[in-house]
C-alpha cells in the first residue's frame, strides 16, 4: 500500500483560509460583543496569509495528489483573483454587518470556506474534485444569501438559489458520471487522451459534455440559464450579492475553460458554436432587460448576466487569446463590480432597503466623492477607455475577431452601446436630479475606504497600464493549454 | 439473465414508489414510499456487484436521512401538509417540458446505443485489495486522499450553514 | 530645449489633465480661484501650442514632433503622437477656443469644481484625438472625450439636457464601436500579412503603400463603412445629424463653443486622416453618394435654420450646413477642395465659436434665446451689435473675412469634379446669407419693442477679452490666408498623392 506524497505547499492558500475560517469560529466565544469586528480583521489576516502563501505554492508547479491537483500559472492566477475577491468582500461587509445587526462569525467563516471551494474548482485536474469545490462554494453561498433571516426577500433568495443550484449540480454530476462511463476515468488529462486515441464515442461524450455545460452555465448565469439571478441578487444582503456576482462567475468560467480546453479539445468545434449562441443570447437579454430595472441590485444583476455574455464570447473564441481574454476580463470585472457593490452597500441603509435608483437622486450634490467613485465604476462597467472594463472588452473583442467571430464582436459592441444607457442612467440620477434627502447617515468607515481604494486603483491601473496583468494572463493561458 | 430480471423488478418498484411519493396526500405515506425507492436503488446496486454502495445507501440514506425526514414530519408537518397544494399550478406545462426532456434523452440514448460499452468488471483501484469496501477504503486514503480531506470542509460548511439558518433568534437580532 | 521639443505634444495634450487633477485639491467653495486656475492652465496650454507653430517646418509633409513609446507591447499598442500640416492648426483651434470657453464659464456657480475639471479633461481629449497616430490611442481619446461632454451637457445644460446628453452619447457611440471592430480587423489583417501586429497608423499606411498588405475589396468596403459611420455621425453628415441640434441647444455656452468649434471637426479630421488614405478606392467609389449627402445637408441645414425661432438652434443648423461644405471639399479629391475643407474647419470653428459666445452673452442678460424677444438691440448694445455683424458676415462668407476663403476653395475644387454639386452648394451660400441676415435684422435693427431690452448693458471687459481674439482671427484668416494655408500644402499634397496612387494600386489589385 503506497501512501501518496502529501505536498502541503501545493494547497497552502486553501489550507490557510480553512485554518483561519476555523480560527474565526473558535475565537468567537473569546471576543466580546463590542469587539466583534476583530473577527473581520482576523478574516482579512487570513486572506493576507493566503495571498502570501501563493509564493510557496507557485514553486510547486506540476500535478500533485495522484494527478488530482494541478499547480500552474492558470490556477495561481485564479487563486489570486479569489483571494482578492474575498478580501474586498470582507472589507465591504465589516461595517454592513454591524449596521444590520447580523451575526459576524459564521458570515466570515462561510465566506472564507466559499473561497476555499472556489480554489478547489480552479486547481482541480479531476472532475470529482471540481464537484466538491463546486458544492462547497454553492452551499456556503446559499447560506450567505439567506443570512438576513428576518427578511423575506433574503429567505426567498436563498431558497431559489438553493433549489436551482442543487438542480444544476445534479446536472453536472450526471455529466461526470456519463463521462466516467465513456472513458473510464474522471481525470481531465486521462479523459482527453482516451478521447483522442480510442473510439471517440461522440454521442455519449457529447451528452456528458452538454450536461456538464448546463450545470456550469447555471452557475455563471448565462442565458438561457440566467432566470434565477435577478431575484437571488436582489434578495441577498448587498455585500453577498457583490460576492455572488463575481466569485462563482469567475470560478465557473475557470472550471468551464479547464474542462473544455483540457478534456474535450476533440469536441471543440461543437461547443464553440454552442457558446456562440449562448454569448449572443446572453448579451442581448442581459443588456436589454437591464434597461427597465428600477432597482440598482436587479440592474447590476442583469448587467452581470450581460458581462457573463461577454466572457462567453471569449470562451467561444477559444485558444490562447480567448482564454487570456477570459482571465483578464474576470479580473477587471471583479474589481469594478465589487467596487460598485461597495458603494451600493454604503448607501443601502435602513435594513438594506434603499436600493432603488430613485434613492440615488442628487447624490452628487451632497456626497460628491461617493458619486464620483460610483460614476467611475459605472463607466468602467460600460466600457469607457481608460478603465479596466474597456481594456477587458477590448481584449475579448480582439480575441473574437482573431478567431473569425466578427458578427459576434459586432453584436457585442452594439449591446455595449445599449448598456451605456442604463449605466449612464445611474449617473443621471446622481448628478442631474435634485436630492430627496441629506445622505447624512452614510458613513465611510476605514475598511470600506480601503476596499474602495483597492477597487479604484485596480480599475484605473488595469485600464491604463494593463501590460503586466495582460502578460500574466497570456502566459497562464498558454500554460493551461499545453 | 438474472441481473436483467432483477434490474427490471427493482427499477419498476423504484419508479412506481417515486411517483407515489409525489402523488400521495399523506406526508408519512410519501416518506414510506421514498424509503421504498431508496431501498430498490440499493437493490440495483447489489445486482451490479456494488455491495459497499448498497450498504451505504441503506445505512446513510434510509437509516439516516429518511429517518430524519420522518422525525421532522412528525414534529411539524403532519397537520400542515393536509392544507398544502399537492401540485404546482403549472403542472401541465411542467409535464410537457419533462416529456420533451425525456424524449430528447431517449433519442440521444437510442442514437448512441452502439457506443454504450457493457460494464466490465472494474479494474481494482488499489492492488491487493479484495472486495468492494476494502477497495473504497484503500482508495480513499491513497489515490483520493485530497478529496477525502476536502469533503470535511464541505461537511463543516453544511453544518455551520444549517445551524446558522435554523437556530433560534438570539438577543442581538 | 530639445527635451521640450521632443515631448511638446505630450505636454500640450496633458497639461489640461494635470490641471484637472490639481483642481481636485481645491476647496469647492473657492469658485473664483478654481476659475482663475483653470483659465491659467488653458492659457498655458495655448502658449505651449505656440511652440508648435513656431517650430513647424512647412516644407515637410511627414509627421513632426513625433513621440513613439511602447505602451502595451504584447498588443502592439504604442503611445505614438505626431502632427502634420493637417492637424497642426486643429490643435491650435482647440487650444485657442478653450481659454475663451473658460472665460465664458465665469457665471457657473453650482458645482464649479466639477465643471472645470470636466472642461480640462475635455481639452485633453480633444487635443489627444488630433495628435494620436496609433489607432488604439486615437480610439481611446475619441471615446474619452465623450464622458466630460456628457457631464457638461447633462449637469449644466438647459431644460432638456438629460435627453440631449444621452442622445449625444448613444449616437456617437454606435458609430465609434463599429469603428473599434474595424480597427481590430485592420490590426489583424496587417499582422497576418506582415508578421508585425501593430496599431500604428504610419506603419499600416506604409504596409498598404508598399503592397505588403492587400485588403480584399469586400473587406475594404466593410472597413470603410465602419470608419465612415463613426465619422459621419460626428461631423454630422445628413442624415446622421439629428443629435446635433439638441446637444448644441441644451449645452452650456462653453460646451456649445467647444462642441461646434472643435468636436465636430474631429469627424472631418477622421475622414481626412483615416478614411481617405486607408481606403482610397472605396472613398472614390462612395464619393458621389457622400457628396450628395453633403449637399443635401447644406441645403437642408440652411432651410431649417431659416425657420428657427431660437437663436441657438439656428446656429446649430447653420453648423450642419457649413459642415456639409467641408465634407464636400474633402470628397472632391482636389488640392483646392481639400485645403478649402481644412481651412473651413478652422474658420468655422472660429466663427461659430464666436457666434455661440455672442448668443451666450445675450442669454446671460435676458435668459431667453427667442428671436422674437429681441429687436432693436443695436440701439442699446452698439458694440455688441457690431461684433455680431462681423461674425455674421464671416459665417456667410463675405470676401475679406475667413469664411470666404474656405468656401471659395471648396467650390472651386468641387466645380472641377461635378458642376451640379457645386451649383447646389453655392445655393447653400445664398441661403446662409438669407437666414443669417434675416436673423440679424430681426434681432438688432428696428425699434426696441420689448421692455426688458431697454435696460441692456453693452459688453464688459471679460466679453471683450473673449471676442477680440476671435475677431482678430476672423480678419487675419480672411486677409492673410496664405499664412494658414502654407503649412498645409505639403501634407495635403502628400495626402492627395497617396489617395490617387493608392487608388490606382487598389484598382489594379481588384482587376487581377
Amino acid at each position: 500500500m503506497n501512501i501518496p506524497v502529501v505536498n502541503l505547499g501545493a494547497i497552502l492558500p486553501a489550507i490557510m483560509l480553512s485554518l483561519f475560517g476555523i480560527a474565526i469560529m473558535v475565537a468567537e466565544p473569546f471576543v466580546s460583543d463590542a469587539k466583534k469586528s476583530w473577527l473581520g480583521w482576523l478574516a482579512i489576516a487570513g486572506t493576507i496569509a493566503a495571498m502570501l502563501a501563493l509564493a510557496p505554492m507557485s514553486r510547486q508547479a506540476g500535478q500533485w495528489y495522484t494527478n488530482l491537483w494541478i499547480v500552474d500559472s492558470y490556477s495561481i492566477f485564479f487563486h489570486f483573483l479569489f483571494i482578492l475577491i474575498a478580501a474586498i468582500t470582507i472589507l465591504t461587509s465589516m461595517n454592513f454587518l454591524q449596521r444590520e445587526g447580523i451575526h459576524h462569525t459564521e458570515y466570515y467563516a462561510l465566506l472564507l470556506f466559499a473561497t476555499v471551494g472556489m480554489m478547489m474548482m480552479a486547481g482541480s485536474n479531476e472532475l470529482i474534485m471540481v464537484f466538491l469545490g463546486l458544492e462547497i462554494l454553492s452551499i456556503a453561498t446559499y447560506v450567505l444569501a439567506g443570512f438576513r433571516r428576518t427578511d423575506l426577500k433574503s429567505n426567498e433568495s436563498a431558497m431559489k438559489y438553493f433549489l436551482l443550484g442543487s438542480f444544476s449540480s445534479a446536472f453536472f454530476l450526471y455529466g461526470v458520471a456519463l463521462i466516467f462511463g465513456a472513458t473510464g476515468s474522471t481525470n481531465l488529462i486521462v479523459i482527453a487522451d482516451s478521447l483522442r486515441s480510442g473510439d471517440p464515442q461522440t454521442s455519449l461524450v457529447s451528452l456528458a459534455a452538454a450536461l456538464m455545460l448546463i450545470g456550469l452555465c447555471f452557475k455563471v448565469a448565462v442565458a438561457p440559464f440566467h432566470v434565477w439571478a435577478p431575484d437571488v441578487y436582489e434578495g441577498a444582503p448587498t455585500p453577498v450579492t457583490g460576492f455572488m456576482s463575481v466569485g462563482p462567475k469567475a470560478a465557473g468560467f475557470a472550471v468551464l475553460l479547464r474542462i473544455f480546453m483540457t478534456a474535450f479539445p476533440t469536441l471543440e468545434d461543437r461547443w464553440t458554436s454552442v457558446f456562440w449562441i449562448v454569448a449572443a443570447l446572453t448579451m442581448l437579454i442581459g443588456n436589454v432587460i437591464a434597461l427597465v430595472q428600477p432597482n440598482i441590485k436587479r440592474m447590476l444583476a442583469y448587467s452581470s448576466i450581460a458581462h457573463a455574455g461577454y466572457i462567453a464570447v471569449a470562451v467561444a473564441a477559444g485558444s490562447e487569446h480567448g482564454v487570456s481574454a477570459v482571465l483578464f476580463y474576470t479580473l477587471a470585472y471583479s474589481v469594478t463590480n465589487l467596487g460598485a457593490f461597495a458603494v451600493v452597500t454604503m448607501l443601502s441603509r435602513s435594513e438594506d432597503k434603499l436600493v432603488n435608483l430613485n434613492d440615488y437622486a442628487g447624490l452628487a450634490s451632497k456626497r460628491p466623492g461617493l458619486a464620483a467613485v460610483l460614476s467611475l465604476f459605472m463607466l468602467s462597467l460600460a466600457g469607457v477607455p481608460g478603465t479596466a472594463g474597456f481594456a477587458g472588452k477590448f481584449f475579448i473583442f480582439k480575441a473574437a475577431v482573431q478567431s473569425g467571430l466578427i458578427w459576434l464582436a459586432v453584436i457585442g459592441v452594439i449591446t455595449t452601446v445599449v448598456s451605456f444607457y442604463y449605466y449612464l442612467y445611474v449617473i443621471v440620477q446622481m448628478y442631474m436630479r435634485d436630492p430627496n434627502e441629506e445622505f447624512a447617515d452614510v458613513r465611510t468607515t476605514g475598511p470600506l475606504k480601503l476596499a474602495l481604494a483597492i477597487t479604484i486603483a485596480g480599475t484605473l491601473y488595469l485600464g491604463i497600464l494593463p501590460t503586466r496583468f495582460l502578460d500574466w494572463t497570456v502566459s497562464a493561458a498558454v500554460n493551461a493549454l499545453r | 439473465m438474472l441481473e436483467l430480471a432483477l434490474f427490471y423488478i427493482f427499477g419498476t418498484i423504484a419508479v412506481v414508489s417515486a411517483i407515489l411519493v409525489i402523488t400521495q396526500h399523506n406526508v408519512v405515506h410519501s416518506a414510506i414510499f421514498l424509503a421504498g425507492t431508496l431501498l430498490s436503488v440499493a437493490g440495483i446496486f447489489l445486482a451490479l456487484n456494488a455491495e459497499f454502495l448498497a450498504g451505504v445507501q441503506v445505512i446513510v440514506y434510509v437509516g439516516g436521512i429518511l429517518v430524519l425526514f420522518v422525525f421532522v414530519i412528525m414534529l411539524i408537518a403532519v397537520e400542515r401538509s393536509t392544507f398544502e397544494r399537492q401540485f404546482n399550478r403549472q403542472w401541465k406545462i411542467a409535464l410537457i417540458t419533462s416529456a420533451i426532456l425525456i424524449g430528447e434523452l431517449v433519442y440521444v440514448v437510442y442514437q448512441g446505443r452502439d457506443t454504450f460499452v457493457l460494464a466490465e468488471p472494474a479494474v481494482p483501484l488499489v492492488q491487493g485489495a479484495a472486495g468492494n469496501s476494502q477497495q473504497v477504503g484503500m482508495g480513499l486514503y491513497t489515490t483520493y486522499l485530497l478529496p477525502f480531506e476536502i469533503a470535511s470542509i464541505l461537511l463543516l460548511v453544511a453544518i455551520v450553514g444549517a445551524v446558522v439558518l435554523a437556530k433560534k433568534k438570539t438577543q442581538t437580532e | 530645449m530639445d527635451v521640450i521639443t521632443a515631448n511638446i505634444l505630450t505636454i500640450i495634450a496633458f497639461t489640461p489633465a494635470a490641471g484637472a487633477v490639481l483642481i481636485l485639491f481645491f476647496n469647492r467653495a473657492h469658485v473664483r480661484s478654481i476659475r482663475s486656475f483653470a483659465f491659467i492652465i488653458t492659457l498655458l496650454t495655448f502658449v505651449f501650442s505656440l511652440h508648435l507653430v513656431t517650430y513647424f517646418d512647412s516644407s515637410v509633409a511627414e509627421f513632426q514632433f513625433a513621440v513613439n513609446v511602447p505602451w502595451i507591447p504584447s498588443l502592439g499598442v504604442n503611445y505614438e503622437l505626431g502632427v502634420d500640416g493637417i492637424s497642426l492648426y486643429l490643435v491650435l483651434l482647440a487650444t485657442v477656443l478653450t481659454p475663451l470657453a473658460m472665460l465664458a464659464s465665469w457665471s457657473i456657480a453650482s458645482r464649479a469644481k466639477e465643471y472645470f475639471i470636466f472642461m480640462l479633461l475635455l481639452e485633453t481629449g480633444m487635443i489627444g484625438v488630433f495628435v494620436s497616430l496609433d489607432l488604439f490611442l486615437f480610439y481611446v481619446f475619441w471615446e474619452v472625450m465623450l464622458v466630460p461632454m456628457y457631464f457638461l451637457i447633462g449637469v449644466w445644460g438647459g431644460e432638456r439636457r438629460i435627453y440631449a446628453a444621452m442622445k449625444f452619447v448613444l449616437y456617437t457611440m454606435i458609430g465609434s464601436v463599429l469603428m473599434l471592430v474595424a480597427i481590430i480587423a485592420l490590426y489583424f489583417l496587417h499582422g497576418s500579412a506582415t508578421g508585425t501586429f501593430t496599431f500604428s497608423y504610419p506603419q499600416i499606411m506604409a504596409a498598404l503603400a508598399s503592397n505588403s498588405l492587400v485588403i480584399a475589396p469586400g473587406m475594404e468596403r466593410a472597413l470603410f463603412l465602419a470608419f465612415f459611420l463613426a465619422f459621419a455621425i460626428k461631423v454630422p453628415l445628413f442624415p446622421f445629424h439629428t443629435w446635433l441640434p439638441d446637444a448644441h441647444v441644451e449645452a452650456p455656452t462653453a460646451g456649445s463653443v467647444l462642441l461646434a468649434g472643435v468636436l465636430l471637426k474631429m469627424g472631418t479630421y477622421g475622414l481626412v486622416r483615416f478614411s481617405l488614405p486607408l481606403f482610397p478606392h472605396q472613398s472614390q467609389l462612395f464619393a458621389p453618394m457622400i457628396s450628395f449627402l453633403a449637399v443635401a445637408g447644406i441645403i437642408y441645414g440652411a432651410l431649417v435654420a431659416m425657420v428657427q425661432p431660437d437663436l441657438k438652434k439656428l446656429v446649430a443648423y447653420s453648423s450642419v450646413s457649413h459642415l456639409g461644405f467641408i465634407v464636400l471639399g474633402i470628397f472632391s479629391f482636389t488640392t483646392q477642395g481639400m485645403e478649402g475643407a481644412i481651412y473651413q474647419m478652422l474658420s468655422h470653428g472660429v466663427s461659430t465659436g464666436a457666434l455661440f459666445l455672442l448668443v451666450g452673452m445675450i442669454y446671460e442678460r435676458r435668459h431667453t434665446r427667442l428671436i422674437d424677444d429681441f429687436g432693436g438691440l443695436a440701439h442699446k448694445m452698439p458694440v455688441y451689435a457690431a461684433f455680431f455683424l462681423i461674425v455674421t458676415l464671416s459665417s456667410i462668407g463675405l470676401p475679406g473675412l475667413n469664411g470666404f476663403v474656405g468656401e471659395f476653395l471648396i467650390l472651386l475644387g468641387t466645380f472641377g469634379v461635378s458642376r451640379s454639386f457645386a451649383v447646389f452648394a453655392a445655393l447653400g451660400v445664398i441661403l446662409s446669407a438669407v437666414y443669417m441676415l434675416w436673423m440679424y435684422q430681426r434681432t438688432f435693427w428696428g425699434e426696441v419693442t420689448h421692455e426688458p431690452n431697454q435696460t441692456l448693458r453693452d459688453m464688459n471687459r471679460r466679453e471683450y477679452a473673449m471676442l477680440v481674439p476671435l475677431l482678430a482671427l476672423i480678419v487675419w484668416m480672411g486677409m492673410y490666408s496664405n499664412h494658414f494655408l502654407r503649412p498645409m500644402d505639403a501634407s495635403v499634397a502628400k495626402l492627395i498623392n497617396q489617395v490617387q496612387s493608392r487608388d490606382v494600386q487598389v484598382a489594379d489589385q481588384n482587376s487581377r
